[in-house]
């Protein structure tokens, strides 16, 4: 079920973007255990080629905010052995594009090493990537291929879209037993502030939140695509009433807050940047499909990226769901 | 007249029963695998007795061993992992290493610091430098030993392993198991004169070493050891053995000289050479092995008592460790 993740109004705030939430993340998790660890290329003197380590190294040395040579199956590999012994690592890939020479470290150590050894090893590790399109660059630097880590059992895929919640899931990512794999959608790094409490809190994984309450149309998204969703439903105000629903977790999934949803409403549509082919639209219509057929009124509408490389520049406008291509699906949808 | 024996007495023996258990253990395992009593595949570790032997002989208990390779069989016993742990875990039974979940390639024992394989041979190395790095962070002297054939040289991860230990300097021994073949496809066909040159250009010691001889791997780890434990920084080891057996049971080996095949067993098995050299000393005597043979057949039969008892591990328990608690739905309506 949703929950509630409005800062409490009687906490301390401060304003944040949203990598700064990702910095403060880090920063209150290292201050409550020592054994949480940055590593990663540029993490340390340099603070982050996007500054999400920013003073971290200042504050906590370099024993603790671990530069590394360029090697995402070394970054992540050699965090694996550091979670296998006890400690708390938070590896960050420079871009969610240069994560697959780690892939084979992800899948064959980190995702199994609690189930093949049934427990007695774990791997309490986090992988923080920034991912996701809109920045004029092509390929690796804007791709979203969580779908392949969603597929991967003993993994978890987690996707804020808000400071406030960027900063409680990366600090329940960091406290979670398990490998999490922690994607930030560098496309909103900057483009907003929002109060986010000073202290150490945990937003839920596993917990979709609803954004928007309505009854005509579903509408199920995360991270970047969450904005222009929202937008589209305020546009659509007037003709269709849209609930918006910020998925957060992407693995595990939280079937009970969609489901819910579209039993309310019969409708729905998918936002994801990721190309329509093998994506989270399809797992998310099958679950509908399963398991609340007899509610459904609509084929359910899949907005994503295209069946293509992430491509460059211009053609990224055309790429990338917008409010208006995201307000047609809905229409559709509704008008069904 | 063969070489001198370099131990005391009481460790000669103990190098011998160690690589006889192996064997023993081994033999037992390919029958039962040819009965249909042990699944999947079985890789052995023929004529790589002296190698696991003598490295985990060099090592301490807190010293962590990475295990890489498709021969583990040997170097899970040399790690000191109960036989009937090891037997039950190839019969994919609850009462193995991993409660059957893991089978041959898979067994891993935290309380030894055993860190378990996965087949992407070669990506063992990199969680092995995380381990060795998480040590030097808790300021202990602990090593971490890893080992690879000479097939996972080829791959990256193992290079990308060499690029992070030198870069910190870490206390990791490499030890290159070279058993001439990648399955099919020989060593030699590979460029550097020694596997281990692939330590020199990150000014890694290198060594390569007879890895057949129990007492030239024993001290060549030793000392990898002791310089790593004292801030020296990573070492390579080629460990130069024969694959005296198939890669895996059911492996036809048509690309192997036959000729070629029988001088390596003449020659380089790691077990009957170093019988001999204690015979010739008087370190152990004929009737003394065959005791020790007795000794080790009773606990290989009793681990194989143990395997066949202990029961397959219930459907339900594949969810139970996905994750330390199982997640939404995992496990319903399946």
């Amino acid at each position: 079920m949703a929950t509630e993740t409005e800062p409490q109004t009687d906490r301390e705030t401060e304003s944040l973007t949203l990598v700064q939430a990702v910095q403060d993340g880090l920063r209150t998790e290292m201050e409550r255990d020592e054994d949480v660890l940055v590593m990663g290329e540029d993490v340390g003197k340099n603070g982050g080629v996007f500054r999400a380590t920013e003073g971290l190294y200042d504050q906590f040395g370099e024993e603790r905010v671990i530069d590394t040579p360029l090697a995402e199956s070394g970054i992540v590999g050699t965090a694996i052995g550091m979670a296998a012994y006890g400690l708390r690592p938070v590896a960050e890939m420079q871009f969610m594009g240069f994560i697959y020479p780690a892939f084979d470290q992800i899948v064959s150590h980190a995702a199994r090493l609690r189930t093949r050894s049934r427990g007695r090893f774990t791997c309490p590790l986090v992988v923080r990537a920034p991912y996701g399109g809109g920045i004029r660059a092509p390929e690796h630097h804007s791709e979203s291929t969580e779908a392949m880590f969603v597929h991967q059992p003993g993994l978890k895929v987690v996707v804020p879209s808000t400071p406030a919640d960027t900063k409680g899931l990366l600090t329940s990512a960091i406290r979670d037993p398990d490998p999490v794999l922690f994607l930030e959608p560098k496309l909103i790094y900057r483009a907003f502030r929002e109060d986010v409490p000073v202290d150490s809190y945990e937003v839920p994984l596993g917990e979709a939140a609803v954004r928007r309450e309505g009854s005509d149309v579903s509408v199920f998204t995360w991270g970047a695509m969450t904005r222009p969703t929202l937008e589209a439903a305020d546009n659509l105000a007037d003709e269709v009433d849209v609930e918006v629903v910020d998925l957060r977790t992407l693995s595990p999934l939280d079937d009970d807050t969609i489901l819910d949803s579209f039993k309310k409403t019969g409708r729905a549509a998918v936002v994801h940047e990721a190309p329509k082919t093998g994506g989270l639209a399809g797992e998310i219509t099958a679950t509908i499909q399963e398991e609340a057929l007899l509610y459904q009124e609509a084929p359910i509408e899949r907005i994503t990226g295209f069946d293509t490389p992430f491509p460059l520049y211009a053609l990224e406008d055309y790429y990338l769901p917008e409010a208006a291509r995201i307000e047609d699906g809905i229409r559709r949808a509704a008008g069904f | 007249m063969t070489q001198n024996v370099s131990v005391d007495d009481e460790t000669a023996r103990q190098f011998l029963e160690g690589m006889l258990r192996i064997d023993i253990f081994e033999e037992e395992t390919k029958e039962r695998f040819g009965e249909g009593e042990i699944p999947g595949f079985v890789h052995l570790s023929g004529g790589h007795e002296g190698s696991h032997i003598g490295m985990g002989a060099a090592m301490g208990d807190d010293d962590w061993l990475a295990v890489g390779g498709a021969r583990l069989i040997g170097q899970y016993i040399a790690k000191g992992v109960p036989l009937p742990d090891i037997m039950a875990e190839l019969y994919g039974r609850v009462g193995g290493s991993n409660k059957g979940h893991g089978g041959q390639m898979h067994v891993s024992d935290i309380g030894r610091k055993l860190y378990g394989h996965a087949a992407t041979i070669g990506s063992g190395q990199n969680p092995a430098v995380g381990l060795a790095l998480a040590e030097e962070i808790q300021e202990t002297d602990n090593v971490a030993v890893t080992t690879i054939g000479d097939g996972g040289t080829s791959r990256g991860s193992f290079h990308t392993a060499l690029v992070f230990a030198a870069y910190w300097d870490l206390p990791v021994v490499f030890v290159i198991e070279n058993n001439e073949w990648a399955i099919s496809t020989p060593a030699e066909s590979l460029s550097p004169d020694h596997l281990s040159d692939y330590g020199i250009p990150h000014k890694m010691a290198t060594e390569s070493i007879d890895g057949s001889d129990v007492e030239a791997v024993y001290h060549t780890v030793s000392e990898a050891i002791e310089r790593a434990r004292n801030g020296g920084g990573p070492t390579v080891i080629e460990s130069r053995v024969a694959r005296l057996v198939p890669h895996f049971e059911g492996d036809k080996e048509t690309y192997r000289d036959t000729d070629e095949y029988e001088r390596l067993k003449e020659e380089k098995d790691p077990i009957e050479n170093y019988r001999e050299r204690l015979l010739e000393r008087d370190i152990v005597t004929e009737t003394g092995i065959e005791d020790m043979i007795a000794n080790i057949e009773t606990e290989v039969k009793e681990a194989v008592e143990f395997a066949r008892e202990s029961p397959e591990p219930e459907p339900e328990a594949a969810y139970d460790h996905v994750y330390r608690t199982p997640l939404y739905g995992q496990g319903e309506n399946q």
